[in-house]
């Protein structure tokens, strides 16, 4: 270790400080411990769990995957053990790491949204919350909230209210004009914003002549995506003062780095777990690597260095 | 570490029958034994296309004194298995695993009946091996019950009947054995076996397994199922391999394939 010079990986996400900027994405990290035969958990930035809901969900029926080019569809539906299940049977786990811990959440009614952020301020060892205003997938889904300013900076601002935690806020793509919905959240208070969420999309089955997914429509996320959440993001940071966290196809360390030289803090890594289930830390390095390899000390010194 | 990715290096890969293929992999020594029933995530390394591993149940395996070899039974149903298909010996593959649960063996129960259907040969088959290996089975009276669509269907009948006396196959069309479904066959021979000593092991397609569970339904036969479905982690983490299973309160839930199972009691699953 001696020849290599120490590199500072820590970033701030606001009050949030991570030990770097390498995230899990919520949905693809399970509640940590599904990973913890394969990945130091310590070494990871920060683990966004499952996201939560007032009562247990069921989620949808199956089929709920299909694999199309370079990514995949999920209409998973939300399943998860609830928000006191989180608590009771889970949260003790991650405790016994040295790494943040942040709450996904969601809610059907900004009542639900309200008490979930409440119950996950008074556990101990939850660091932040991100809401989710943008999963695609259940009918009476987060897409309301999310589409619209309004509706988003409504929640962003009544969790705000429930909770002393840092709040993010997580941004669906499947909007116009995704800038606007990150104004009018960094408005409302939110302390961070990640984005993107899935796209909505589909797949046919030729042989039956039906959906391949039971719910008809998923949402897309993989490889595929990278390019549009790139475009997303570039919008995004332009225009808040907020710390920003990049999502979407991030498979290697090089696509990382695409993100946060175009000015995102952290990333979050989704799909390329269920590939790699090593992929946090192989991420992490291959950053490490090249700050290294181009001299670079301090990760912050590359985010936000993108020359348009 | 029980599980985790390995790179494997295939030293076999031929289509066995038509569209059905054997691929014999070798992988380093520190691969686990895997118990029947559990399978592996397969995955070229590097691409992106296909992008998720396959899901495929382990058929057989070997250790040797530096390594060891793992061979899958599979069927080309779409572009991931097309993909191994064409790979030659001497390719690298990505193998995670061995992933799953296993098949439970209950010791009181001596008499052991397969019921398989296609590819559903492949973890019945190990689990055989396996039966025919342990001191308390070796006495034990074996039947199985193979099923395919036609005579170029049926797989693995070699290694089978090196391993079991009793074997008997039906196809639809009747090319081979008797015609007609695995299942009706199990069915008519159903009183020959009493159902507190007799462990039936399922692996097949859906509408197989779907009919055995009608068939079975009342009485007090313990059934064991190996159950199938698309998988992007393979290690509970994505929920993306849902079945509907009863909870013990006989409410609906989802399961996850991969983590859960893929080994079910059959009495616990919903076929919708």
């Amino acid at each position: 270790m001696k020849t290599k010079t120490l590199i500072n990986m820590a970033v701030n996400l606001g009050r949030i400080r991570l030990k770097n900027p390498v995230m899990t994405a919520s949905g693809t990290f399970g509640y940590g411990e599904e990973y913890a035969d394969y990945v130091d958990l310590n070494r990871i930035g920060a683990i966004v769990v499952k996201g939560l809901s007032l009562k247990p969900r069921f989620g949808n029926p199956p089929p709920r995957i299909m694999e199309t080019a370079g990514g995949m569809l999920n209409a998973i539906g939300l399943q998860n053990i609830g928000v006191d299940a989180f608590i009771d049977e889970k949260l003790h786990f991650l405790q016994k790491f040295d790494v943040k811990v942040i709450a996904n959440i969601y809610g059907e009614t900004y009542a639900e949204y309200i008490k979930v952020a409440k119950k996950l301020s008074m556990a101990k060892g939850v660091h932040a919350l991100e809401i989710n205003v943008s999963c695609p997938n259940v009918k009476k889904g987060g897409i309301s909230f999310g589409s619209d300013p309004k509706t988003a900076a409504q929640v962003t601002h009544k969790v705000k209210d429930a909770t002393g935690l840092p709040v993010i806020v997580k941004l669906t793509p499947n909007v116009t004009d995704i800038a606007a919905i990150a104004q009018a959240v960094e408005k409302a208070g939110a302390d961070a914003i990640s984005l993107i969420n899935t796209l909505a999309g589909m797949s046919v089955d030729l042989k039956k002549r039906m959906p391949h997914l039971k719910n008809i429509a998923g949402g897309l996320s993989g490889p595929a995506i990278k390019p549009v959440a790139l475009r997303m993001v570039w919008q995004v940071v332009k225009r808040v003062s907020v710390p920003v966290i990049g999502i979407g196809g991030i498979m290697t360390a090089e696509d990382a780095l695409e993100f946060l030289i175009l000015g995102a803090k952290a990333v979050q890594i989704g799909t390329a777990n269920f590939i790699n289930p090593h992929a946090t830390i192989d991420i992490l390095e291959g950053i490490k690597n090249y700050l290294q390899s181009n001299k670079i000390k301090d990760i912050n010194q590359i985010i936000g260095t993108f020359q348009p | 570490m029980t599980k985790d990715i390995f790179i494997g290096e295939i030293s076999n890969n031929e289509e066995i029958q038509g569209n059905c293929f054997l691929m014999k992999v070798i992988l380093p020594a520190s691969f686990c034994d895997p118990q029947p029933g559990q399978f592996v995530m397969i995955r070229i390394s590097g691409l992106y296309e296909p992008l998720l591993a396959r899901p495929i149940s382990i058929y057989s395996f070997s250790r040797g004194k530096d390594s060891c070899a793992i061979e899958l039974l599979y069927s080309v149903v779409g572009k991931g298995t097309q993909i191994l298909a064409g790979l030659i010996s001497g390719s690298q593959v990505e193998i995670h695993g061995p992933l799953g649960r296993c098949f439970e063996i209950d010791e009181a129960r001596k008499n052991i009946v397969f019921v398989a259907g296609g590819m559903g040969i492949a973890p019945l088959s190990l689990l055989t091996e396996h039966l025919c290996g342990d001191k308390c089975f070796s006495q034990s009276p074996m039947t199985f019950y193979l099923g395919a669509k036609t005579a170029k269907a049926v797989v693995g009948l070699d290694k089978l009947q090196k391993l079991c006396y009793n074997i008997n196959v039906c196809t639809d069309d009747g090319t081979l054995g008797k015609k007609g479904l695995v299942t009706q066959a199990f069915q008519k021979d159903i009183k020959k076996y009493s159902p507190v000593n007799t462990a039936v092991y399922a692996c097949g397609p859906k509408e197989m397994l779907k009919s055995l569970a009608k068939i079975l339904r009342g009485s007090n036969f313990i059934s064991q199922v190996s159950l199938e479905e698309r998988m992007a982690c393979g290690i509970g983490a994505c929920l993306g391999c849902a079945v509907a299973v009863r909870d013990n309160k006989g409410a609906l839930t989802y399961k996850r394939v991969c983590a859960d199972g893929p080994v079910f009691n059959l009495r616990e699953v919903i076929w919708q």
